[in-house]
């Protein structure tokens, strides 16, 4: 057989026919399986093999087998229901997305590329592992502090694109899902085999994930409450290229009587609400003012700096694009 | 119904190992899992290695940031690197040979806009092309842009390749009967 590039990692695949039997899986495994569904962030992980052998999965547990399937859009008594392994092209394709909860429609559409929307799912997407390129240098070649080493290779390093606001866990990879800043702005619940937590209470700065989840947990639905009447949102994305790119910058907004929600992501290793813009904004200041509050208590250092300006930019558009007053289009 | 195994395949009633049916470019194909496909093999070496299906290239490596391995999944654009053969039990596969061999305008237009220099990337251009087409026949210049963007041409032919697209448009549009859709 002639192997273009690197194989991937040898694993176990188990097929699971129900949530019980994946969560069952997982728990045997204990760490070391992995939930799969999308496959393009899990698929990338096994062919470059980032991560020490000891964190490498041995097996992965497929969703995609689980019946009845976890891939559903739908909308009950004015919340909006996503299965955890819907594509993330149907739901930017989505009519009912596009109409009640245009931020997660554009978040979804904004996401690497075709191909990568058509495969990747919307769980899949708020679980990424940090795309930092020295935590990605393939065979663990950086053992940084995600990993279970003592250093971040970035502090000292290249952190152009790294977090302005500080380490978690002496980490300064942002978070860079693009759905995230539409859930935490829609106010969104993720739906467990175990609980419901609220967006902003989903992530975290953990060796080596960046979720709350235990290894025993998968999400199953992701629900968000149509914003009342009136209300609009908005998501825009900051990146070198228009196609396939990080975002280096991204913010949701929800703007409407009494409504104001501000989320940003790629500034912190979580993504982050802008509570300070939010108050501005509901005690009748203007975009403007809110979006400079927004970066308040910002930590930049000298090499990323940039990305303050260019987050004001962005949450100050999208809030007006939100309220009917700007133009779309006119990239950053 | 699968129920939960670890072969990566289909269980049948007997319960030996599993086996994936595919079809490829119509014709369909059955593999034993853990004998003709391993559940880590990626399904471009499934296509290119077993069935010899050439037109699936390689320039990222596998990272899923070129496109050059770009097949049609269930009429999906899918990054054949980043996909599991297994995975694939049960589904549709499309590839440019399927469409060479049913003769779709894409391929004329391409050749005839010189909408390649090497090469190399033209397969995965022409299945997103494809997929792109399938899904909205009358595509405006933007709509191609987006539609193609998941692919890198190193040789830099991409204003070729979007007058070859909307040229291969109009010829399907023609096929039909030039009439509305
Ligand atoms: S080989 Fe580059 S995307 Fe698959
Ligand atoms: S023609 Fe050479 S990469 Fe596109």
């Amino acid at each position: 057989m002639i192997l273009m590039g690197r194989p991937l990692r040898r694993f176990e695949l188990i097929n699971a026919g129900t949530v019980d039997e994946a969560v069952r899986a997982l728990s045997k495994y204990d760490g070391r399986a992995w939930p799969f569904a999308g496959g393009t962030d899990v698929l990338r992980v096994l062919r470059f093999r980032p991560l020490p052998e000891d964190l490498m999965p041995d097996a992965l547990v497929n969703l995609k087998t689980i019946s009845p399937s976890m891939s559903y859009i739908k909308e009950e008594d004015g919340v909006l229901r996503i299965g955890a392994t819907t594509r993330l092209a149907d739901i930017s394709r989505d009519p009912l997305v596009r109409s009640g909860y245009q931020a997660l429609a554009e978040a979804a559409e904004a996401v690497a590329t075709p191909q990568i929307r058509e495969m990747g799912t919307i769980a899949g997407n708020i679980s990424q592992l940090p795309q930092c390129l020295y935590f990605r240098k393939p065979d663990d070649r950086f053992h940084c502090a995600r990993k279970g080493g003592s250093v971040c290779y970035a502090q000292s390093g290249d952190y152009r694109y790294h977090s302005i606001f500080g380490a978690v866990n002496n980490c300064i990879m942002p978070n860079t899902s693009d759905i995230a800043p539409a859930l935490v702005a829609l106010g969104a619940r993720i739906v467990t085999n175990k609980r419901t937590l609220e967006a902003e209470g989903f992530w975290d700065v953990r060796v080596p994930g960046n979720t709350v989840l235990d290894r025993d947990e998968i999400i199953t639905e992701i629900q968000v409450t149509r914003p009342p009447p009136g209300a609009r949102s908005k998501f825009l994305k900051f990146a070198v290229r228009k196609s396939i790119d990080f975002p280096l910058v991204n913010v949701a907004v929800v703007r409407g009587d009494g409504v104001a929600r501000v989320a940003l992501n790629a500034v912190a290793p979580k993504p982050y609400r802008a509570y300070a813009a939010e108050e501005v904004l509901l005690g009748g200041g203007s975009e403007e003012e809110a979006a400079s509050a927004a970066l308040d208590g910002a930590v930049p250092l000298q090499m990323n700096r940039w990305k303050i300006s260019v987050a004001r930019t962005l949450v100050k558009r999208a809030l007006l694009m939100a309220s009917g007053r700007g133009a779309e289009g006119g990239g950053p | 119904m699968s129920s939960a195994n670890a072969h990566g395949g289909r269980q049948d009633s007997s319960g030996s190992p599993g086996v994936i049916r595919l079809t490829v470019n119509g014709k369909r194909y059955e593999f034993k899992v853990g004998v003709d496909v391993m559940p880590f093999t990626a399904l471009r070496e499934l296509l290119r290695d077993r069935l010899g299906l050439t037109s699936l290239k390689e320039m990222c490596e596998g990272e899923g940031v070129c496109g050059s391995c770009t097949v049609l999944v269930d009429g999906r654009p899918t990054l054949s690197c980043l996909t599991l053969a297994v995975d694939c039990d049960g589904k549709e596969i499309e590839t440019v040979e399927g469409l060479a061999e049913s003769g779709h305008p894409l391929l004329e237009a391409f050749s005839r806009n010189y909408a390649y220099q090497c090469g190399y990337c033209t397969p995965g251009f022409i299945m997103s092309a494809k997929a792109l087409l399938d899904r909205n026949p009358d595509p405006s210049y933007e709509d191609i842009v987006r539609g193609l963007s998941g692919n890198i041409c190193r040789c830099g032919t991409y204003a070729a390749i979007l007058s070859a697209t909307r040229e291969a448009a109009d010829a399907l549009k023609a096929r039909r009967g030039g009439g509305g859709l």
